[in-house]
């Protein structure tokens, strides 16, 4: 959507012109919406999904280190890792919360309830794996192929396949470890 | 799953996974809001931009970004900011155009329905009760210190209660931060925000329905809503919605 009126949203003085990331805005509108979708995969509240989402342009906008001709592997590498990040937070808190007797959250329906405790599950198990492997999982169900996985994630192309075989198992595993099997 | 055979794992897994992407709430899969999200980045470069500059500014630039810290994640009922201007049902209206002042949305004195009443705190303490201010034309607006389209706005109401502040006029900011004061008192006082703001709660916003941000009323002098706008909707308009209220007896 172009917006004439995004300029006077500029609260704080624009970026001098010898800005090294003057291409953010493109890098932005090209990149942001499947950055929001990886985050807002895995957090359960859109408002904070974009707040992560901004955060990791905020920091590509600010890294050295980060290539601008390559942004999008850095950006989504990012991007899965501030979720996951997220999602260990919130079970420590969900953890901390059970300990001292007060479960949160609005009763619903008891399809919901079943859902939000399927989806927990799912969450606690990502955040207990180890992180690469996570990551390797969230980003495939994204729809990312084996030569974007390797790519945003640095690894060979051609060990894709066992690294994501592995991760799979580890995922099952350590469910099974957990819940038994379903 | 019976079998452990990698094809089967490899599906059940993406199973798992898939159940991450629902129910979020009402409204389906959130859809990414980009200008939005990056009003709010160019928001948050520029604050830091400035506090890099002096050492003396380094405490000013930390007070200006506390609110950015304080982050709406566990209000139960969450709120998003909209950048573009929302109607009644839903649709998209469009983005603001400055200087347009057509108020399609202003209603007839007939069919307005009564604001729901609340008391809510200011800074000092004081509560704050909207039916108090009867007799008056009320701009109530829902906003937030995360929010970039709600910032946008306050300079605007800053204007119109240095304008119309002898004429029977006051403007009400209700925060929805999480954070509470610890969000809004820097950033009213920063601003130099002229009008009563007072931090409001789930409770309030159900009660007007400001489950997006932000969400501006306009308040006849006998308490009845003249009209409603969801997201950022032009200056001017609300302006003129302002005059007409006014001119009503």
């Amino acid at each position: 959507m172009d917006a004439p009126y995004l300029d006077a949203l500029d609260e704080p003085a624009a970026a001098p012109l010898d800005d090294p990331r003057s291409d953010l805005e493109a890098v932005f509108h090209a990149h942001y919406p499947r950055v929001f979708r990886i985050v807002a995969r895995v957090l359960k509240d859109p408002a904070r999904a974009e707040e992560l989402a901004v955060e990791v342009f905020l920091k590509w906008s600010k890294a050295a280190d980060a290539p601008a001709e390559s942004a999008e592997g850095w950006l989504y590498r990012t991007a899965v890792r501030k979720a996951l990040d997220e999602i260990r937070r919130q079970t420590r808190r969900s953890r901390y919360e059970r300990l001292v007797g007060f479960l949160r959250g609005p009763a619903g329906p008891d399809e919901l309830l079943e859902i939000r405790e399927k989806q927990r599950r799912v969450r606690l198990i990502l955040s207990a794996m180890d992180p690469r492997q996570a990551e390797l999982l969230l980003l495939r169900s994204q729809g990312f192929s084996y030569q974007e996985l390797a790519s945003t994630l640095g690894l060979n192309p051609a060990s894709i396949g066992s690294v994501l075989s592995r991760a799979q198992q580890k995922f099952r595993k350590e469910f099974i470890k957990r819940y038994g099997e379903q | 799953m019976e079998s452990n055979n990698q094809h089967d794992i490899a599906q059940w897994v993406e199973q798992q996974l898939t159940l991450l992407e629902g129910p979020f709430h009402a409204g389906g899969q959130p859809q990414p809001d980009s200008v939005c999200a990056f009003a709010r980045l160019k928001q948050r470069r520029g604050t830091r931009k400035r506090r890099g500059k002096a050492a003396a500014l380094a405490i000013g630039g930390i007070v200006a970004t506390w609110p950015l810290i304080a982050l709406p994640s566990t209000r139960e009922f969450v709120q998003r900011c909209v950048s573009a201007c929302v109607g009644e049902s839903g649709q998209l209206l469009g983005v603001p155009v400055f200087g347009s002042g057509s108020s399609a949305r202003y209603l007839k004195p007939e069919n307005r329905k009564p604001a729901a009443d609340f008391v809510l705190s200011d800074a000092a303490g004081n509560p704050v009760k909207l039916s108090d201010l009867r007799g008056k034309v009320v701009l109530l607006n829902f906003w937030a210190t995360w929010c970039a389209p709600c910032r946008l706005e306050i300079p605007w109401f800053v204007e119109f209660q240095k304008t119309y502040r002898d004429q029977d006029f006051a403007i009400l900011g209700v925060s929805l931060d999480e954070a509470g004061w610890n969000a809004v008192s820097p950033y009213i006082h920063t601003r130099n925000v002229n009008y009563t703001v007072v931090t409001g709660n789930d409770e309030v916003a159900r009660l007007y329905g400001a489950d997006s941000l932000p969400t501006t009323l306009i308040i006849d002098r006998s308490g009845r809503v003249a009209a409603r706008h969801v997201g950022i909707c032009g200056k001017s308009e609300y302006e003129s919605e302002i005059r007409k209220a006014l001119t009503e007896r």
